[in-house]
């Protein structure tokens, strides 16, 4: 049974920032992951990170671009902090090793991004993400006499004791099958986000968003779970991305007829107008018949001078030559919204605590909530970085001065009896993957870019529907060793159950704010609707309430681009 | 498409393993390798059998997690990652081995899944920053050329898959230790630890049991981030300061690093 003070579960950027924090406070950490670290998510953020660093820039101009974006659902206390810290933690990325972009003068350079009214975008070319994670990755090495790390464990469950705190986990070793209680004063999770509950979508297929459907088990409040993030530009069928630095360097849309539609739905920012409006004014184009046959329209991105595609840009040189059969230098590019990212999440204070005691949640798995109704491109790396950073110092102080609990081993015997339940199913009913299939596209072809409530009562129906049959749904692999099917078997209860918790709360804000677009509501109520939606497990099904929206200096304003 | 495999299977690390053969038949020119081993579980597990394991994640090539030897070259013909090869790559009818990444330093832990850790303990042994900076100065008192964070960059892409491993006759990992040092040491931020770090790298790498690297160049003909050799010279030009200034710091003439 090992023991840490703190228990980080995910190992993205907000869970390594996170164990860095901790271990930086002197504490014992444990960090758990069920893919090797540098596998992670946070990989595949491409286009950059925001921070208020350059001399005509300010963190409140940023902190306003946020909130905006978020169409004023962000909680503006914790948006004040993240913009307020975020030059000190680029500065920091920069010492221990990030290769941010350089100018020719051997400045840090910065590209403009969505939804913002300055350049603030700090990158190293599209692959920021990968550049940062591998850094951070390193320096979990340089603490590796406080720091153990646990690869390829899936972690099924929370412990709590007697009164509901949080005291550690049951996790399964991948490799072996073996089933473990970690036990640990504090945990914290940063688990990530769940888009692989629709279909396409441009997350990985670890994105299951198994650290919010455990907080949730073990009694946190879910927040925001409606606000889903449809990025503007991802290829059809597949789903992969193509980062907003592409418009961000000066890249147009299209619609089949070669016009550039922007002009009527943000004729100032144009491209770079919110990733919500985008998507709509995509998705309009699209539905109104201007969109080409396969429900597309066009990114040109041959209006970037060649050699800039290429030093700024090569990752998307090869995913259109390698997944769309396209030279980005040479032709336009089909693109459509596509799901992208999980606004809300388990919701946390401005320190990452839930209201599980002892029980922490950082990065995407969170919901602070800094995105509001959507994310603003280069605020997430930004979020998993400050808030990890948070939530590891506090857990630590936390951690310090308490003795670990004695922890019953009930929930590890229960946890084995459920994994041994699903590899022990009859093959009958339907797979598991049938069922994923099914969730994926009910939920892509009705909770999305435009919704209402006969279509989100239908994808609820479904969902409910799936989760008796993922009951007794069976796996292919009955062994021990790598067994990724009974993984794939727990990710999708888990799925299911944020699924519901979503459908739930979209259907209640009956209102167009944000990424959630309501056409029998068009339009934003903020005298009704400038809270937020929580959900609570209750027996085996979602209870909502709301909670208040933090306001400090910014009212509600009208939105345009 | 139809394909004829030879699909090396395992079932743990102590068991011997051995090539099966199946075909797939069907098979559209536009999935992907990883795909076209979905389509072939599905009738392994129609047939009774237990499917394949493998690595993936990502399916675009930034993960570094698929790790397949497909005709006994790392991620297949055409330099970039498992799940970025194509079967339009290969002729319809085609016969293709699939194997793990082969080096004994890479246990193999079930049919196509290797435990790659050896790299992370190179990482280990030097491939960080320790240095804590304090208070943090205005971002532009220490201008970075941008060649040499060019320079650092393209060696930072290293996505640890371990192609070159798999590649190496000698079964080197100096293409990822030599990325891994390259982007520290090109940096003025890495420069105070270089030697201690090529020292402590090469010094693990070697420990682990990885061969030496001899310029056969098939690492870089493999590297889906197409990293080039020549960080493996730049390694070799900061090993031989390393022992040069250790020899030096023994003999009282400069301070050790």
């Amino acid at each position: 049974m090992p023991d840490h003070d703190v228990l980080v579960i995910g190992a993205g950027l907000a869970g390594q920032r996170a164990a860095l924090a901790a271990a930086e406070h002197g504490v014992s950490v444990g960090i758990i992951s069920k893919v090797h670290p540098i596998r992670s998510h946070s990989n595949a953020a491409q286009g950059g990170i925001n921070a208020a660093l350059a001399v005509d820039d300010s963190w409140e101009s940023h902190a306003f671009d946020t909130i905006k974006g978020s169409d004023y659902l962000s909680d503006q206390d914790a948006v004040e902090i993240m913009c307020r810290e975020a030059p000190n933690e680029l500065l920091h990325l920069e010492h221990i090793g990030v290769t941010f972009h350089r100018n020719e003068k051997g400045e840090l350079g910065t590209r403009a991004f969505g939804g913002a009214s300055h350049a603030r975008t700090y990158y190293v070319a599209d692959i920021t993400g990968q550049a940062i994670m591998h850094t951070l990755y390193e320096q979990l090495m340089k603490y590796a006499d406080l720091i153990d790390r646990y690869e390829e464990w899936f972690t099924t469950e929370l412990a709590l004791d007697e009164d509901g705190n949080c005291v550690g986990a049951v996790t399964r070793n991948i490799k072996d099958g073996s089933m473990e209680l970690f036990r640990a004063k504090a945990v914290i999770l940063a688990s990530g986000g769940n888009g692989q509950i629709w279909h396409p979508t441009t997350n990985a297929l670890i994105c299951t968003g198994d650290g919010i459907a455990m907080a949730y088990r073990a009694g946190a409040k879910l927040m925001d779970m409606e606000m889903i993030q449809y990025h503007p530009t991802t290829l059809r069928g597949k789903g992969f991305l193509i980062t907003e630095g592409a418009r961000g360097e000066g890249a147009h849309l299209l619609n089949a007829k070669g016009e550039r539609f922007m002009e009527k739905y943000a004729p100032n920012k144009m491209e770079l107008a919110s990733r919500d409006v985008v998507s709509r004014a995509e998705q309009t184009e699209i539905n109104e018949g201007r969109g080409f046959p396969d429900g597309t329209v066009a990114l040109d991105i041959t209006v970037v001078p060649r050699k800039r595609i290429h030093e700024a840009l090569r990752e998307i040189v090869l995913v259109g030559r390698d997944f769309a059969g396209v030279d980005i230098t040479r032709e336009p590019i089909h693109i459509k919204p596509g799901n992208h990212y999980t606004m809300g999440g388990i919701k946390t204070d401005i320190w990452g605590r839930t209201d599980v005691k002892g029980l922490y949640a950082a990065g995407e798995a969170a919901c602070v909530s800094v995105h509001g109704g959507n994310r603003l491109g280069a605020n997430s790396l930004l979020d998993t970085l400050i808030f990890g950073r948070r939530s590891g110092e506090d857990a630590a102080k936390h951690a310090a001065g308490r003795g670990i609990d004695r922890v019953s081993r009930t929930v590890l015997e229960q946890e084995e009896r459920r994994v041994q339940a699903i590899i022990g199913r009859e093959r009958s009913g339907r797979r598991v993957s049938e069922i994923k299939a099914e969730l994926g596209e009910t939920m892509d072809s009705k909770v999305a870019v435009f919704r209402d409530e006969e279509g989100i009562q239908s994808a609820l129906d479904t969902v409910r529907r799936l989760k008796e049959e993922a009951d007794g749904a069976w796996i292919d692999d009955r062994g021990t060793i790598f067994n990724q099917d009974v993984l794939g078997a727990l990710e999708l209860q888990n799925m299911l159950q944020q699924a519901e918790a979503t459908c739930m709360a979209a259907l209640e804000r009956k209102e167009s704010r944000g990424a959630q677009f309501r056409t029998d509501y068009p339009e934003r109520n903020d005298e009704e609707w400038l809270k937020h939606i929580d959900v609570s497990l209750n027996g085996d099904g979602p209870e909502l309430s709301y909670s208040p929206v933090t306001i400090t200096d910014w009212q509600p304003q009208e939105r345009t681009y | 498409m139809n394909f004829k495999l030879r699909v090396w299977r395992q079932p743990s690390e102590g068991n011997e393993g051995g090539f099966e053969a199946h075909e797939v038949s069907g098979v559209d020119p536009e999935a992907s390798f990883l795909e076209m081993l979905d389509i072939l579980n599905e009738k392994i597990v129609a047939d009774g059998g237990d499917p394949i394991a493998y690595d993936r994640d990502c399916m675009e090539g930034v993960c570094g997690s698929c790790s397949l030897l497909i005709d006994g070259i790392p991620h297949g013909p055409r330099q970039v990652t498992s799940c970025q090869t194509f079967m339009r790559d290969f002729p319809d009818g085609a016969e293709i081995s699939v194997e793990p990444f082969r080096n004994s330093a890479f246990p193999v832990i079930r049919d196509l899944v290797v435990d790659r850790s050896p790299l992370d303990r190179i990482i280990e042994a030097g491939g960080y920053i320790s240095v804590t900076s304090g208070p943090q100065p205005e971002p532009n008192t220490n201008p970075v050329r941008p060649e040499d964070q060019e320079h650092a960059m393209d060696a930072a892409i290293c996505i640890g898959c371990g192609a070159c491993v798999a590649a190496c006759p000698n079964g080197s990992a100096m293409l990822f230790t030599g990325a891994k040092v390259a982007h520290l040491n090109s940096l003025p931020q890495g420069d105070p630890e270089r030697f201690d770090r090529a020292h402590g790298m090469v010094a693990q790498h070697d420990e682990e049991g990885f061969g030496g690297c001899t310029n056969f160049g098939e690492c870089q003909a493999v590297c889906p981030q197409e990293i080039s050799i020549k960080v493996i010279g730049e390694l070799y030009h900061d090993y031989r300061q390393a022992m040069l200034h250790r020899l030096r710091a023994r003999r009282g003439a400069v301070k050790p690093q």
